[in-house]
């Protein structure tokens, strides 16, 4: 493995993320908050070791797919350990692994949190704790692309290590600026969303911490209650908003050249919607006796059910309290997720279909067994490797997870705490149910589950592969070796 | 870090490549170093792959000649397309489509004979740019060092005018423990020697620079000073009279009519019967035989042994360096070898095979001369570009069509880059190589030799 292009690009991404602490440090500073200290020392570090890191240039420039993930992974987990600092530094969350657990559920934009009362939090670790969300949605390397120029093509692998989706493809042919426009829509509808929020009445801190949850699908509130004393129409907003995010990026690229045509006719938006529509119809109906009002149960239906598949984790209700049938469908929408291309989590919208559509075509060969039949989405057929790579998808999130539960449940919880709480951290959601529900909070397992459920996240927000592959033995052979060479 | 850097390629052109075989991925590497924003498009989809992972562009899996396809990949904003298919047809068809939907500047490669000999008509009547056809500029590269046996590569300026030869110090040759600076004084002073590759490393020689065994010099001048300056010095300088050419391809073909028309005998061998038989009919001055070219015995019957020049110029590379070892041990001739397709240049420099041609390297940079001129101002124009030395050194040649920074003021008061030379100035038909006192003016051809990359303009040769 080519270990010095991976070393610059971590010291880079320290760098980058130190930098993005300078916003909190002003929220702290303008609120006349002690808690501005802890955020300029953690700025040195994070500068100090970012330049340390970089200041030897790579040997070669070049580097492939396995360098890609392993780069993005340790990335993830050197930016967690550094973003964590703040609030164990500052003593707002006192143990490390806490503190650890909640800037990964920040990154990863899962929104799960050990907070018991998340209002005791000053507004600069607040705004800190949302602001993850929003560095985590896009991605931190895509950033990193946007912003440093990188020679040679190989940087795809990076990029295809954090984008999620089971084909990672470039907007225009040059990766530098297709990060630029990936971010400028970002912002674009970040800005959107907190200024109608604004507009709304919603309070400017409110709305800008609700903004960046929403954008990066992430779903820490700054509220008790997540979003439930809000007002309805501020609710609304959000659920829109949520559900834009939840849209494949290269919709919006389309429209914004002006191309209409290819931007309604992306299959997987459409299901997307469907599902929402669909799901969202039988939740409404399910509620309606047991909550006061027609508006209102519509409006705790379709919040829920946005919030849940785009994977944000905002709660207006405490569905656990739900009905079976709609508990058992917000569980199977934490599975679905969001679209490919999005800034949302979960297994991906594409993958269902892609892997929908070849149970069909397996169904029609048993019809007609000698009949050919190649898998199409948006009119292109599908490669064999992308039905190859889905299928393995699916296998391996399901021993992930499997395993996941199985060394939760040794703390012996309930049945539904640990499925859920895995559900809800691999798939990047937040709130599960019984004792992790909306209304209750992570904090009270022990240290090893919490251990894993951090893995759970980084490795679902990363689709699972380039977590993986750094638990892999042949990455570090070499490495092994040239250090007992060297001893 | 967040300050804005302003040094993104600045302004790279639009390119659409159709096909990705050896040119296509040649042209890739090449442009995507200048700073292009490149699509591809491909049928096939592995090969898309391949590439979008090497470099930073964009892929397109389809048909290019698909007025969506190009649409996907771009042609509305697109500076020029560049199709290099298998099948001239296709790349002429998607050259038309794309001038028609994108207007833009089109390239196409057209191989077969039957449209070669039509290549002006086709080019102004369909509208392209440019008709690449990497085969005749192979043969011609070819016929260059057959017509001038001693050089190692022989590249043509100013429309034929000026020449530059690369040759090999032999041992006991007077030029040995020379001084170029005692070169000029004494030899001659109208050449120029520009570039000198030894043990690996290139040189851009300064006056007291001295020559020793085994050095590759490079040297300009034009082409009847270069030949008495070569017979000067004790090299053969009289063409070959026969040649023996294996492999009946097109570039065969091309090669075959240039030698005969330059009086010079052919034996051509060929495996396939009916090509052998197309060949006869085409070329009919031409000895053709139909057997094995890598049997021994058919090679000494065909006159190996007696041949003054052999050409391997069969599909398979390792088959050409192969023949081409056989036929320095078994006969005298001049060797010379086609390279389709193996990137390993270090080891067939080491194997010592004398002049080796690289269609897809001739091709990319007649491509590359193109497009640096279209990213230049109006004052300078890229004519030739050559690749020297494994692309270490590249010769360009410029044509200054007005007045610009660089042109009436003597070089010696004039502050030129490092490892830089301006080799030869063609003006009005003769040339010129400069000397401090000289000055460029408007309407001359320059030609610059520089370890530098990525002039696209006259006056990057200042400092």
């Amino acid at each position: 493995m080519n270990g010095s292009i991976v070393r610059v690009i971590l010291g880079n991404i320290l760098k980058i993320a130190a930098s993005f602490l300078l916003l909190p440090l002003v929220i702290a500073i303008g609120y006349g908050e002690s808690g501005w200290k802890y955020f300029l020392i953690t700025m040195l570090i994070g500068w100090a070791v970012g330049i340390l890191l970089t200041i030897r240039k790579p040997k070669t420039t070049v580097f492939y797919l396995k360098e890609g993930c392993a780069a993005t992974a340790l990335s993830w987990i050197v930016m967690s350990l550094l973003g964590c600092l703040p609030f164990y530094l500052s003593g707002e969350i006192p143990s490390f692994i806490d503190a650890l657990f909640e800037t990964v559920s920040g990154f990863t934009t899962t929104g799960a949190s050990i907070l018991p009362d998340v209002e005791a939090l000053s507004h600069g670790m607040l705004f800190w704790r949302s602001f993850t969300h929003w560095i985590g949605g896009m991605g931190v390397l895509v950033f990193m692309l946007a912003i440093i120029p990188m020679s040679g093509g190989s940087n795809i692998n990076l990029m295809r290590a954090e984008s999620p989706g089971p084909s990672v493809g470039k907007l225009v042919p040059k990766m530098r600026t297709t990060a630029r426009t990936l971010y400028l829509i970002y912002f674009g509808l970040t800005i959107a969303e907190f200024l109608i929020l604004l507009i709304g009445g919603m309070p400017w801190f409110d709305a800008i911490t609700s903004a960046l949850g929403t954008a990066g699908t992430g779903g820490f509130g700054i509220k008790g209650d997540s979003f439930a004393s809000y007002a309805p129409h501020l609710q609304v907003t959000v659920t829109i908003f949520m559900i834009l995010f939840g849209i494949n990026f290269n919709a919006y690229y389309f429209i914004l050249v002006g191309n209409f045509k290819d931007a309604f006719k992306m299959e997987e938006v459409r299901a997307y919607l469907l599902i929402i529509l669909g799901s969202s119809v039988l939740i409404f109906v399910n509620i309606m006796h047991s909550v006061k009002g027609v508006w209102e149960a519509l409006n705790q239906a379709t919040f829920q059910v946005a919030s849940i598949i785009t994977t944000t984790g905002y709660a207006t209700a405490d569905f656990d309290q739900w009905n079976q049938l709609s508990k058992f469908l917000l569980f199977l929408l934490m599975f679905c997720g969001a679209c490919a291309g999005s800034t949302g989590g979960g297994i991906k919208v594409s993958r269902f279909l892609i892997v929908g559509k070849s149970v069909k075509k397996e169904l029609g060969s048993y019809v007609h067994p000698r009949s050919v039949k190649k898998i199409q989405m948006d009119d292109k057929p599908i490669e064999h490797d992308v039905m190859r790579s889905v299928n393995v998808y699916f296998a391996t999130f399901m021993a992930v997870y499997v395993i996941s539960v199985i060394l939760v449940s040794i703390e012996g919880y309930s049945f539904g705490t640990n499925l859920s709480a895995v559900a809800a951290t691999i798939n990047n959601i937040g709130p599960g149910f019984e004792l992790v529900g909306p209304t209750c909070n992570f904090g009270f397992f022990n240290p090893f589950s919490k251990v894993v459920l951090i893995f759970d996240m980084l490795a679902g927000r990363l689709e699972l592969f380039p977590m993986l592959i750094l638990l892999y033995p042949a990455i570090w052979r070499s490495r092994v070796r040239k250090l007992m060479i060297q001893n | 870090m967040f300050q804005k850097t302003n040094k993104q390629p600045s302004g790279g052109l639009k390119i659409i490549i159709v096909g990705c075989g050896k040119v296509g991925s040649t042209l890739l590497e090449e442009l995507s170093k200048e700073g292009h924003e490149l699509s591809i498009i491909d049928q096939r989809s592995e090969r898309i792959m391949e590439m979008t992972n090497m470099y930073d562009i964009l892929g397109i899996c389809g048909n290019g000649a698909s007025y969506s396809v190009q649409k996907e990949a771009g042609i509305e904003n697109a500076d020029l397309v560049i199709a290099v298919t298998d099948s001239d047809e296709l790349n002429l068809l998607c050259c038309t489509i794309a001038k028609r939907v994108g207007n833009c500047a089109t390239i196409a490669r057209v191989r077969t004979p039957d449209y070669s000999k039509e290549v002006g008509y086709l080019r102004d009547k369909l509208g392209l740019a440019m008709i690449i056809n990497p085969e005749l500029e192979a043969a011609k590269e070819a016929s260059h060092v057959l017509f001038l046996p001693t050089a190692l590569e022989v590249n043509s300026f100013a429309h034929g005018q000026a020449e530059m030869v690369k040759f090999k110090v032999p041992a006991g040759n007077e030029l040995i423990d020379m001084s170029i600076a005692h070169l000029g004084r004494h030899i001659t002073n109208e050449i120029l020697i520009c570039a000198v590759e030894r043990e690996g490393e290139v040189y851009i020689p300064s006056g007291n620079f001295i020559l020793r065994e085994g050095d590759v010099v490079s040297f300009v001048s034009n082409r009847k000073v270069a030949r008495e300056f070569l017979h000067k010095i004790g090299f053969e300088t009289r063409r070959v009279k026969n040649c023996l050419i294996v492999g009946g391809g097109r570039a065969a073909y091309y090669l075959a009519k240039e030698l005969l028309r330059g009086g010079i005998r052919v034996t051509i061998i060929e495996r396939d019967f009916k090509r052998c038989e197309e060949l006869s009919v085409q070329l009919p001055k031409a000895v053709v035989i139909n057997g094995d070219g890598t049997d021994k015995e058919l090679l000494k019957e065909a006159g190996i042994e007696e041949a003054e020049a052999f050409v391997a110029l069969t599909g398979i590379d390792e088959e050409n360096i192969l023949l081409t070892l056989h036929a320095k041990k078994v006969s005298n001739a001049k060797v010379v070898t086609k390279i389709n397709r193996i990137t390993f240049t270090e080891v067939i420099d080491n194997l010592d095979l004398g002049s080796v041609i690289y269609p897809k390297y001739i091709t990319s940079e007649a491509i590359i001369a193109y497009v640096r001129a279209r990213k230049a101002s109006k004052c300078s124009n890229v004519e030739t570009l050559y690749h020297m030395f494994n692309h270490r050194v590249e010769a360009i040649e410029f044509k200054a069509q007005e007045e610009s920074a660089v042109t009436n003021i003597a070089f010696k008061d004039m502050h030129l880059k490092k490892d830089l030379l301006v080799a030869c100035i063609a003006r009005k038909g003769s040339v010129i190589i400069p000397s401090g006192d000289d000055c460029i003016l408007p309407g001359d051809t320059v030609m610059i030799v520089t370890r530098h990359t990525g002039f696209n303009e006259l006056t990057d040769i200042m400092a």
